[in-house]
């Protein structure tokens, strides 16, 4: 700092503020109540678990719900295991189904598309 | 119209304690002291200080911490300062403007070390601008660092450091000058 700088500090030192001015002030504010401290949610939420009582009942129930959720959530995905299997055993059982009626299909096909074979049954037929 | 005090997040646990009286008592002379300089005139400093402690009263659950309630008053001093020069339409004199001889006449309760050049000083700060002026007083009255001044007057640091340094140099040149022309009349 240089001693112009030091001059300046020296003549803008600090102020003492009049006698009374504090009272001054304080005597205007007397009636005005100073707004109430602005209570957040998360105020609120912190004074009602500041109890211990409250605070264990809490940490119970969390621990509990936490437990239901899990043993819920585990008969969920198995219910959903045994509903895949059982679509899968569907799937291919009307696949094999499918395919033995193609066969079939391609059997009468061909017994009707051979006129010789026809003849054949139809005389075998009257003999009996 | 006065400074909006800005609005603050986060109000709770942290939040200073209210004891609004040891407060003010603690900040009156910072405040009070900012006003004068900037001023120069001391019942509008007076007022205008008790302004910023009824503001204060007013906003006192926003504040976090005292170094927050220090900060705070700072602001809303500066800014109702400039606001008040603002609004007081007053002509605003040039520093090249102000008379050699003290016709500026400032707080008789101010005694510095050199009384003729520290009362030359003050005359001239408060011939400054308003923000020019402010920047000044809160860099040698409240010994603040220019990244601090920014932050209080809401400004970027290369402004403040700018005034700063344009503010000094008229400054010395000024007082140079007038202490040039009283050693000759001596």
């Amino acid at each position: 700092m240089t001693r112009f700088e030091d001059e300046l500090k020296n003549a803008l030192q600090l102020q003492e503020a009049p006698d009374g001015f504090a009272d001054r002030v304080l005597a205007r504010t007397a009636g005005q109540a100073p707004r109430p401290l602005r209570s957040t949610w998360r105020d609120s939420l912190w004074n009602v678990f500041a109890q211990p009582l409250l605070r264990w009942a809490a940490v119970a129930a969390v621990s509990v719900a936490l437990v239901a959720g899990g043993i819920h959530y585990r008969n969920v995905q198995r219910e959903r295991a045994q509903g895949e299997a059982a679509k899968e055993q569907l799937l291919l059982a009307l696949r094999i189904a499918g395919s033995k009626l193609q066969l079939a299909k391609a059997k009468v096909d061909q017994i009707n598309s051979d006129p010789t074979n026809f003849s054949q049954t139809e005389n075998q037929q009257e003999r009996e | 119209m006065a400074e909006p005090v800005p609005a603050e997040a986060g109000v709770a646990a942290d939040a200073v304690p209210v004891d609004f009286a040891e407060i003010v008592r603690r900040h009156q002379s910072m405040v009070f002291s900012i006003a004068l300089h900037f001023l120069a005139d001391p019942p509008a400093a007076e007022e205008l200080a008790q302004d910023v402690f009824m503001q204060l009263h007013a906003n006192l659950s926003s504040l976090k911490s005292p170094e927050h309630v220090k900060f705070w008053l700072r602001r809303v001093t500066s800014h109702r300062c400039i606001d008040h020069l603002r609004r007081s339409r007053l002509p605003q004199v040039s520093l090249e403007d102000v008379p050699e001889s003290g016709v500026l006449e400032f707080s008789p309760a101010l005694q510095p070390a050199d009384p003729f050049l520290a009362r030359r000083l003050q005359q001239l700060v408060a011939s400054l601008p308003g923000k020019a002026r402010m920047i000044v007083i809160l860099r040698y009255q409240e010994d603040l660092s220019p990244e601090d001044i920014a932050e209080i007057l809401a400004m970027p640091v290369a402004t403040v450091k700018s005034h700063l340094q344009r503010s000094l140099g008229m400054l010395r040149e000024k007082v140079v000058r007038t202490m040039g022309e009283k050693r000759s009349e001596k």
